[in-house]
């Protein structure tokens, strides 16, 4: 248990390079599933009812199956059907289809926090389905729930190492081939761990700034 | 009475040097002894057959495992068990006391050689390349994936394969470490990679059981070494690594080390023929 403050310095930029995979992995993955949430919110309300029910069923199929498995599914079992995509994308698209079967529950309890007389004033000025979403439901339903949503983001963020197990070279994945090659497992995990505090305690100081603008519901 | 007093300390510092002495010899010995007691030894392995195999029943076989089984039952130690690990992660765990040896085809290299205590060589390969049919790159040697400046290549993580790619001048970003050989060996397939390095016998055997046409080993990968593995022991266990050599050079005279590892396709006379010495200062 000897730190060296020598091998920090040595194994940094290798680690950074990591950092900035995770960065991108974890925006990329949250405009998804941002996209994803709110496109299930909507297809679940939808007046068809098998639209409904098989978008439904396929939310609740992805939130009860493992990330890890939905990686190695999208990563090694659809290259059999002929959907190659790289580690990154695949990783991308595996925390955003999941993650978005989460913001799909956020999404619903905004909108459904949007009182009833709104939907019916909005009837009653003529306005048409695409109007009602866009000028009058969403507008009001989206702020209320930028927290929570701000809030997967992060719990997504701290789920970004599980893309080490489809060669995807993010953070934990470099400082596993540092400890690899060093023999060494304090330094690299410790400034993983370090690294991922740091950016997830600066995200929480953002969170509450969010909190603090959208958090209350003005009427 | 003072005189007394001071042949009582002399005396007193005699036994206390003896009791040191001793308790230096049994503290050696203590490994072995605490291993008998329990019964078994923890070995790390990687599931990379024909080094070592884990069966569907658990079962734990392979060149190296069953080396290691038949030394320890000979030293007293009744059973081994296994516990599947990454190449990188072995020595760090022998260091941190999860296992006691490692049999897992970790080949003997200056750095690991520092690392940890090796005994005598066991296992020896050269290493190969699994590609497409026809080998479309023209691959033969690690030099030649770096100088194709979009070719991948696929290797264990912190293994040999990973560092030779490395060394040759293939970029981090085209040696992509795979978890294990059914991944490689899928991965070269789908295209995600165009080569796939592990040892020659361990490259045989994922073709043997994949039985895909489409596939072709490239054997052995010009100007890469030949290596051989020994059991890896945690440094400070040296009297239970001589102790193992001892066992395992009996073995080799008698011919018993032969009739368990060339089954496995594995040259008992290449191992023979090299010792630690030499193949840890090998550069």
């Amino acid at each position: 248990m000897d730190w060296d403050w020598n091998f920090v310095w040595e194994i940094m930029p290798t680690l950074i390079q990591g950092v900035k995979i995770t960065i991108l992995a974890t925006i990329l993955g949250s405009i998804l599933a941002a996209i994803v949430g709110l496109g299930i919110a909507l297809a679940r309300r939808s007046e068809n009812r098998l639209v409904a029910r098989s978008i439904g069923w396929f939310a609740e199929f992805i939130r009860g199956t493992p990330l890890l498995v939905q990686l190695y599914f999208i990563f090694y079992v659809l290259p059999d059907i002929g959907i190659l995509l790289p580690p990154l994308v695949a990783g991308v698209i595996g925390l955003g289809l999941h993650y978005g079967t989460y913001t799909a529950e956020v999404y619903r309890a905004g909108i459904d926090n949007v009182p009833r007389g709104q939907w019916e004033a909005a009837k009653a000025c003529n306005l048409n389905g695409r109007h009602t979403w866009t000028h009058i439901i969403l507008p009001q339903a989206i702020p209320p729930m930028i927290p929570a949503l701000a809030n997967y983001f992060i719990a997504m963020f701290k789920e970004t190492p599980l893309l080490s197990a489809i060669t995807v070279l993010e953070l934990m994945n470099q400082a596993k081939s540092v400890a690899n090659t060093y023999y060494r497992y304090i330094e690299p995990m410790t400034l993983v761990g370090a690294f991922f505090l740091v950016i997830s305690l600066c995200s929480v100081v953002l969170l509450r700034w969010l909190e603090h603008r959208y958090g209350r519901i003005e009427r | 009475m003072k005189k007394l007093g001071i042949l009582a300390g002399v005396a007193g510092l005699a036994v206390s040097t003896m009791l040191l002495a001793s308790g230096a010899r049994s503290a050696d010995d203590a490994k072995l002894e605490q291993l008998k007691q329990q019964g078994f030894a923890r070995v790390a392995i990687a599931n990379e057959p024909p080094y070592t195999a884990v069966a569907a029943d658990g079962k734990v076989s392979g060149a190296a495992p069953d080396v290691a089984r038949e030394i320890f039952k000979r030293l007293g130690v009744n059973d081994i068990v296994a516990s599947i690990s990454e190449y990188g992660a072995m020595i760090p765990g022998l260091q941190a006391g999860r296992f006691d040896v490692v049999t897992a085809g970790l080949f003997m290299k200056p750095e690991r050689c520092a690392a940890v205590a090796y005994s005598e060589p066991v296992l020896c390969d050269a290493e190969a390349m699994l590609v497409k049919k026809g080998n479309p790159k023209g691959f033969k040697s690690y030099e030649d994936i770096a100088k194709e400046s979009s070719a991948t290549v696929g290797a264990p993580g912190g293994g040999t394969e990973e560092k030779l790619a490395l060394n040759a001048g293939v970029p981090r970003d085209r040696v992509i470490v795979v978890p294990d050989g059914q991944s490689g060996l899928k991965m070269v397939q789908d295209g995600r990679i165009d080569a796939y390095s592990l040892p020659v016998l361990s490259i045989n055997d994922l073709m043997k059981k994949a039985n895909d046409p489409n596939l072709e080993v490239i054997a052995p990968v010009q100007g890469a070494p030949v290596y051989c593995d020994g059991a890896a022991f945690k440094k400070g266990d040296e009297a239970l690594r001589d102790a193992y050599d001892v066992e395992l050079a009996k073995m080799k005279k008698s011919g018993e080390f032969a009739k368990i590892i060339e089954p496995y396709g594995f040259s008992a006379k290449a191992a023979m023929s090299t010792t630690r010495e030499k193949l840890c200062a090998a550069k």
